[in-house]
């Protein structure tokens, strides 16, 4: 679906703003659909649409809160790694 | 429409210090670099595994695959990406093929990756969907990732979660650019349709929270 450029929002119904929204928040800097200017009217007039995005939005932004890690292994795994590390042709361990 | 310059995985990994010697000195045999690589990108690979398996023990198995992976590739380490992003490459692809070996034989991942209509997120235009209020916490959205079905899970994990672009992930799943941002859309509206009921989704299996 690469024909975004020539779409024009502002006569589109719900149903067609959702076929393109996994295109429009691929090709949206930072994945912000909220802030593209062409979709300012059609938001305005939309608010269920406003509500998803706003939500897929948050959602994204919230994911990327997960990538600093909250979990560690249990402190026997790396000798277990360890023994294997001797086992290896080359022996670093 | 603008896109992203570089690789969102590189700028969330910058050098860590001391990282780049104990990677030369690990070349090199020696075990004691060894050991601190494991100990600064252990949880990181866990955190990765246990997101992508959904099971303590095998994402055990799995990290000690990924370091004695790491072990045997160092050598081929160029520094042309960041390390962790090379190391957290190398950890998927040990997973998908782990899951591959486990259930996915010789069936592609972009003819399983969609699930049942059961699991699909269900979208309702004409009735007004309730927003979410807001902001959404760390705890919750974890829980909610843990219950999507296995192919909206990982194309989540590795774009919204891990950082990677859709071609990058194209080629990991063996599916299409197209069908990597589908499925992260719809992966992203079935949160959405979890994340309304927070008081059902299910508590994470126990696990040991990093403390420094």
């Amino acid at each position: 679906m690469n024909g975004l450029p020539k779409l024009n929002f502002d006569t589109m119904t719900p149903a067609e703003f959702e076929q393109y929204l996994p295109e429009l928040f691929a090709s949206s800097q930072g994945g912000m659909v909220s802030q593209n200017p062409r979709l300012k009217k059609f938001l305005a007039a939309n608010p269920d649409c406003a509500a998803l995005v706003s939500d897929l939005e948050t959602i994204a932004e919230t994911a990327r809160s997960l990538f600093q890690p909250d979990q560690e292994p249990s402190d026997a795994l790396w000798s277990k790694i360890a023994d294997k590390l001797q086992q290896e042709p080359g022996d670093a361990n | 429409m603008q896109t992203k310059p570089n690789s969102g995985l590189f700028k969330r990994n910058p050098p860590i210090a001391g990282e780049a010697e104990a990677i030369e000195r690990a070349k090199n045999g020696d075990p004691d670099a060894f050991s601190k690589l494991y100990a600064l990108h252990k949880r990181r690979v866990y955190t990765l595994c246990l997101r992508m398996l959904g099971n303590v023990s095998e994402a055990e198995d799995m990290t000690q695959e990924a370091f004695l992976h790491l072990f045997r590739k160092l050598g081929s380490f160029r520094g042309e990406s960041a390390f962790s992003t090379w190391l957290h490459r190398l950890t998927v692809n040990l997973v998908l093929m782990h899951l591959r070996k486990k259930g996915l034989q010789l069936v592609s991942l972009e003819e399983t990756i969609n699930p049942s209509e059961e699991d699909a997120p269900k979208r309702d235009f004409g009735s007004r969907d309730p927003q979410l209020a807001g902001s959404v916490d760390r705890v919750t959205l974890e829980r909610a990732v843990a219950s999507l079905p296995p192919g909206y899970r990982m194309v989540f994990i590795l774009h919204d979660v891990e950082g990677f672009e859709h071609n990058e992930i194209a080629t990991m799943l063996e599916c299409s650019t197209g069908n990597s941002k589908s499925q992260l859309h719809k992966a992203r509206l079935k949160l959405r349709e979890l994340l309304r009921q927070p008081e059902q989704l299910p508590v994470l299996e126990s696990s040991r929270e990093v403390t420094q």
